[in-house]
């Protein structure tokens, strides 16, 4: 039995009340210590008291916390064995977290290109630089401590604060309950490679205390659903993720046959279940052969145990599988069934289940589907034509536009809710270390002020 | 003989609280829908099983029917009411001779924990309709103290978190700590009496902290659960100059149960009732069985002397088994913990 203990300002923290983190099958693999409220706030208060490290410093030790999160033992665990349980307690594909555990260590790595490039063009790093001799913007931040309420959907989730150790915040982090395995180890490399014991802290919690890591934090980041995207929506310290409804929109012009790969990659890569994972595919023209060459191609997905190295579809325990499934059936009630129709899901015959792609055809742009983001690949191709417009493609995360219409590219650029546009034969899930997620974090943790000397 | 004395014990009270001549208005009537007789049929502990759960009927009967008619005129009495944390309040009758005994046992088990006598109070627990308030200034005063109160509306803060103001509870709160800080740092307080939220957010106060380490001796808790772990945090890292003895009571329990003295770091907080007129089962649920010693089960609370009856009590906890540490009447619990809802509401603990 593995235990995840709470890592707070005096070291771990085993609790007493324990939560037992299960296989897909229901075997117990690891326990994890729920911290409440009072240790919260202790740990809190610990991190504002806690000095900030030079610069310098900071990357380092990220560096060395992102080689050692990916290819050292970290609280007992190689990476080889952290990847296996990942991949057991959530269902991911093992591939996918292999990636997961490369791209975070390049984005420790990386960490002050990413930084560099976030900064305000005109603004320097610190007061001391000659530059504000004359007056210069200092790039500042706008707190000391900051927090994250974590998601478990994908290993990759817990890159994204990693540039707020960067810029010299204090981090407690509140793992998902059932993938608290990525923050552990994460917390745990930084801890170890200089962080110490009260810079950063993980404290897993029950929904009650949760608020209280929030309620301490200058700064926060929520990850969730509609409801979390609401219930902040109106607090200026939260910066709140929701899904991404992430799309694909091809124009008339364009030829599709040649992309299709990319197509299926937007839809399916890391099992489907990312923020940046495409759900709508909108086709100028007939969409029907462009849902039936996506349907042929991610039928053709083998159904296999996460575990797998050819895996590439996730798994789920059977019932919440089914209701997955029928949750499916429901939303897709009045549209054309390409593939998934009879049913998404894969018997492993151990408890567990494969959830294999589902492809809808839409009659508009404006069926509410569009944007229904399932844990698994799904699509909902519609049709569209430019008397639509954007409206169809507001709110969307990253969008892979697949046209050659410069004004159309100006609207979906200049359009504040598309978070990233990819003009072209680009796979949604496509990042680099460096370029904005959905915006830089920085944006939310930064501001300039003007130091003259 | 423990169980000898506990049937005639049982016997004496069903003669008192059905006997015409004895019994109040409330139980007499209320008799006459039973399908059972109190005075016959019910001869131990167990067979208070029998009794229906009449405290829903607390909430709008005249207090003066419960009033038991063997007391005759001139009673000294008060009325108390319950929080309200599921639904209108429950008022029930404290007899002077009920609320004294309770003080005085009450007192007796502080001792039994080493707590100071001749030092003063300040107790942040509800006053008001609420009897805990009482029970603070009656127990310093008996044992040579003198008591501050702080004012605490424990309904007010229930119902700003039942709709979700929680910044005006936490403001409420703050103010509440405020009042604490002031007599903190004026007065000499030997004892601190307050409820599990209450030294949650004083522990968010350093310089607050700092008082209590120096010049409390003890801290009392009670009203709401306190889980293991921040148990364990008060004791051990912010309170660590401080004796911590919890008390497990309500308004229907008419007192409270107190901490068993003498127990090891490790071991759990285990509550011994004020046995025999106070008594605790705790029950599987679903079958309402006894659940075996070390077990977990919904706690069930008699409540039997000539102030009141008010037996086989559902309350809204659960707890482990424990066995009693005297004379054999009922159990003991430890790990008490709300239940998440009661008859279908939501259990709202807020600062109370």
């Amino acid at each position: 039995m593995l235990f995840l203990d709470a890592l707070g300002p005096n070291g771990p923290y085993r609790s007493r009340r324990q939560e037992t983190i299960p296989d897909l099958a229901g075997n117990p693999i690891a326990t994890l210590s729920l911290v409440p409220p009072l240790y919260v706030t202790r740990a809190m208060k610990a991190l504002h008291r806690a000095p900030v490290m030079p610069l310098d410093a900071r990357i380092a030790a990220l560096a060395e916390a992102g080689r050692a999160f990916a290819t050292q033992r970290v609280a007992g665990l190689t990476a080889e064995e952290y990847q296996r349980t990942v991949s057991a307690a959530t269902g991911t594909p093992i591939t996918t977290v292999r990636g997961a555990t490369a791209d975070i260590a390049r984005a420790a790595e990386r960490i002050h290109h990413s930084m560099q490039n976030a900064r305000p063009a005109g603004a320097v790093d610190s007061w001391r630089d000659p530059l504000t001799r004359g007056g210069r913007a200092v790039w500042t931040r706008r707190g000391d401590v900051f927090a994250v309420h974590a998601a478990g959907n994908h290993p990759s989730v817990h890159q994204g604060w990693l540039d707020a150790v960067a810029l010299g915040y204090r981090v407690a982090v509140r793992p998902s309950r059932r993938e608290a395995f990525t923050p552990h180890r994460l917390v745990t490399a930084l801890r170890e490679a200089g962080f110490g014991e009260d810079r950063i802290v993980l404290l897993p919690t029950d929904h009650q205390a949760a608020d209280e890591i929030l309620r301490h934090a200058d700064l926060g980041i929520v990850y969730g659903g509609d409801d979390v995207m609401r219930k902040y929506a109106d607090d200026p310290r939260i910066l709140p993720q929701g899904p991404g409804r992430s799309k694909v929109l091809i124009t008339a012009e364009a030829d599709w046959e040649p992309i299709v790969d990319t197509i299926v990659e937007s839809i399916s890569s890391g099992g489907g279940v990312g923020c940046v994972n495409a759900t709508g595919v909108l086709v100028e023209g007939d969409p029907t052969p462009v849902a039936a060459a996506l349907a042929e191609r991610l039928a053709a997905l083998p159904s296999l145990p996460p575990s797998d190295d050819r895996a590439v579809l996730p798994v789920m325990p059977i019932g919440p599988a089914r209701r997955w499934e029928e949750g499916l059936r429901q939303r897709a009630a009045d549209t054309k069934a390409w593939l998934g129709g009879d049913g998404i899901l894969d018997d492993l015959g151990d408890g567990t289940a494969v959830l294999r792609p589902a492809v809808h055809q839409l009659d508009s742009p404006f069926d509410a589907q569009l944007g229904m983001e399932l844990g698994f690949p799904c699509a909902w191709v519609a049709p569209w034509d430019r008397e639509a417009g954007i409206r169809p493609l507001r709110g969307t995360l990253v969008l892979t536009a697949v046209t050659t219409d410069e004004d159309l590219i100006d609207a979906l650029v200049a359009e504040p809710t598309i978070g990233n546009v990819y003009i072209g034969d680009h796979p949604t899930p496509w990042m680099a270390p460096g370029l904005p997620h959905d915006g830089y974090l920085a944006d939310f943790l930064m501001r300039t002020k003007t130091v003259l000397r | 003989m423990a169980e000898q004395k506990g049937e005639e014990f049982v016997r004496k009270m069903m003669r008192w609280h059905f006997s015409p001549e004895t019994g109040s208005p409330f139980w007499l009537k209320r008799a006459e829908t039973l399908d059972f007789d109190p005075l016959t049929d019910v001869r131990d502990f167990d067979d208070l099983g029998l009794f229906p759960n009449v405290v829903d009927e607390l909430r709008d009967v005249a207090v003066r029917d419960l009033i038991p008619q063997g007391y005759g005129d001139g009673l000294e009495a008060s009325v108390y009411e319950s929080g309200g944390t599921t639904g209108e309040p429950k008022r029930v009758v404290f007899a002077a001779e009920w609320h004294r005994r309770s003080v005085e046992w009450f007192s007796e088990r502080l001792d039994e924990h080493g707590v100071p006598r001749n030092v003063d109070w300040l107790s942040a627990v509800p006053t008001g309709p609420h009897n805990v308030g009482a029970m603070a200034v009656d127990t310093a005063a008996l044992r040579g103290g003198l008591n501050f109160a702080i004012d605490l509306d424990p309904r007010w803060v229930k119902k700003l978190l039942a709709d979700g103001h929680m910044d005006m509870a936490s403001a409420y709160t703050d103010h509440l700590i405020e009042q604490i800080g002031f007599v903190l740092s004026s007065q000499d307080v030997g004892v601190l009496f307050a409820t599990p939220p209450m030294l949650d957010r004083l522990a968010q106060r350093d310089d607050l902290v700092e008082l209590v380490n120096r010049k409390v001796r003890t801290i009392i808790w009670g009203g709401t659960h306190l889980d293991a772990d921040t148990r364990d945090l008060l004791r051990d890292e912010v309170f660590p100059n401080t004796k911590l003895v919890g008390g497990y009571g309500s308004t229907m329990m008419l007192g409270t149960s107190v901490e068993r003295p003498g127990l090891g770091a490790d071991e759990p907080c285990v509550f011994d009732s004020f046995a025999p007129y106070t008594t605790f089962r705790v029950v599987d649920p679903e079958t309402g069985r006894v659940v075996p010693y070390g077990e977990r089960g919904q706690v069930i609370v008699h409540h039997m002397s000539r102030t009141a009856l008010l037996v086989n009590n559902a309350e809204r906890d659960f707890a482990t088994r424990i066995a009693p540490a005297t004379d054999g009447f009922g159990d003991s619990l430890a790990d008490v913990a709300p239940v998440e809802s009661f008859s279908g509401a939501p259990v709202i603990e807020g600062v109370y």
